[in-house]
């Protein structure tokens, strides 16, 4: 197979492909389809523990073909990514509890790269859930209803969730809504 | 694509997965072994037999035997000892060909001019006296030559 044939494969063909070759450019056609918007995803969720958590998700990957269930791939990345990212969570969470100090998700918030852009940076300060709601709409494309699965809410709750991100971030950005110069009216 | 959704995407198109990363999971991916050929036929020994047969093939000194050209000379004979190599054999050669031909004595008394002994054994052939005909290109000549008598 050459290697432009690896081009027209979509992400499960090359995975079948790989699992029963063990074809190293198969799997770098497929590493390289994806590595970026992953690595975006981690990076912008908890940007210590972004680098291990994607090597922990392609050795995953790499040693036992997931089951799809007749998923696509690219959700079942992003839903074992979030799945691995709340696991480091917690765990950082435990480790950090006794000390006193920052908590590991502000000095991420810190360390993420907000300051190449105001966009960037004002979605590091969303509180947790709305962020990863965000993140995974707008950056993996997943559906809403998938989000909802993953955050184990209910879809007009993730909706609903998703919205107060977008309009959070806007007013982040922009300052708060115009508000009109008088609230109340003038009575003569 | 909202405007919300085009701004992030340019904003977050800086961002890239850093070559360390990258390295690290296709190391990973390399240790684990490609798994054997379906095609034993392309196999490295297999391969390697027939490119080793081939090369012997072309390279084995018995394809140039013969190949290579005496050193070249514009005129044919030069040296004496080739010339006596070239006397000595057309000798051999005369020679062995007496030995072999039943008609050389016949033929060299031709050669010379003198067609007696061609004719009257034309004549005996004619008769049906002898067995034995005479070649093609003596027949010729002695049809040339010479005279049959009639018998009465």
């Amino acid at each position: 197979m050459t290697r432009n044939a690896f081009q027209n494969l979509s992400d499960e063909a090359l995975l079948d492909y790989y699992h029963s070759t063990r074809n190293l450019r198969a799997f770098r056609q497929l590493y390289s389809r994806h590595k970026d918007s992953l690595y975006r995803y981690c990076a912008q969720m908890n940007f210590s523990a972004a680098s291990t958590v994607l090597e922990q998700l392609w050795h995953s990957l790499l040693e036992r073909p997931p089951e799809l269930c007749g998923r696509l791939l690219r959700n079942w990345l992003f839903i074992r990514a979030s799945q691995l990212l709340t696991q480091s969570a917690t765990a950082a969470d435990t480790e950090h509890n006794g000390e006193p100090g920052e908590s590991p998700l502000a000095e991420a918030a810190r360390m993420a790269p907000g300051e190449s852009s105001a966009l960037l940076a004002a979605m590091q300060q969303l509180p947790r859930i709305e962020r990863n709601i965000v993140l995974l709409h707008m950056e993996c494309r997943l559906p809403l209803a998938t989000i909802a699965d993953i955050e184990r809410i209910s879809l007009k709750k993730c909706r609903g969730l998703y919205q107060q991100g977008k309009d959070r971030l806007r007013e982040i950005l922009h300052g708060p809504e115009r508000q009109p110069w008088q609230v109340e009216e003038v009575r003569l | 694509m909202s405007v919300c959704e085009r701004d992030y995407q340019l904003a977050a198109a800086a961002m890239q997965s850093p070559h360390t990363l990258d390295e690290r999971v296709l190391q990973q991916a390399r240790s684990f072994r490609a798994t054997r050929q379906k095609y034993p036929w392309v196999s490295k020994a297999a391969s390697g037999c027939a490119a080793f047969a081939i090369a012997v093939l072309l390279i084995h000194p018995a394809q140039y035997l013969g190949a290579l050209t005496p050193s070249g000379t514009s005129h044919p004979v030069t040296t004496s000892s080739e010339i006596k190599a070239l006397a000595s054999w057309q000798e051999y050669a005369g020679e062995a060909l007496a030995r072999t031909d039943p008609w050389f004595e016949l033929r060299q008394t031709v050669k010379t001019g003198d067609h007696v002994a061609l004719c009257s054994h034309w004549r005996e052939q004619k008769r049906g006296t002898t067995a034995e005909k005479l070649p093609a290109d003596l027949a010729q000549e002695a049809r040339r030559h010479c005279r049959v008598l009639q018998l009465r």
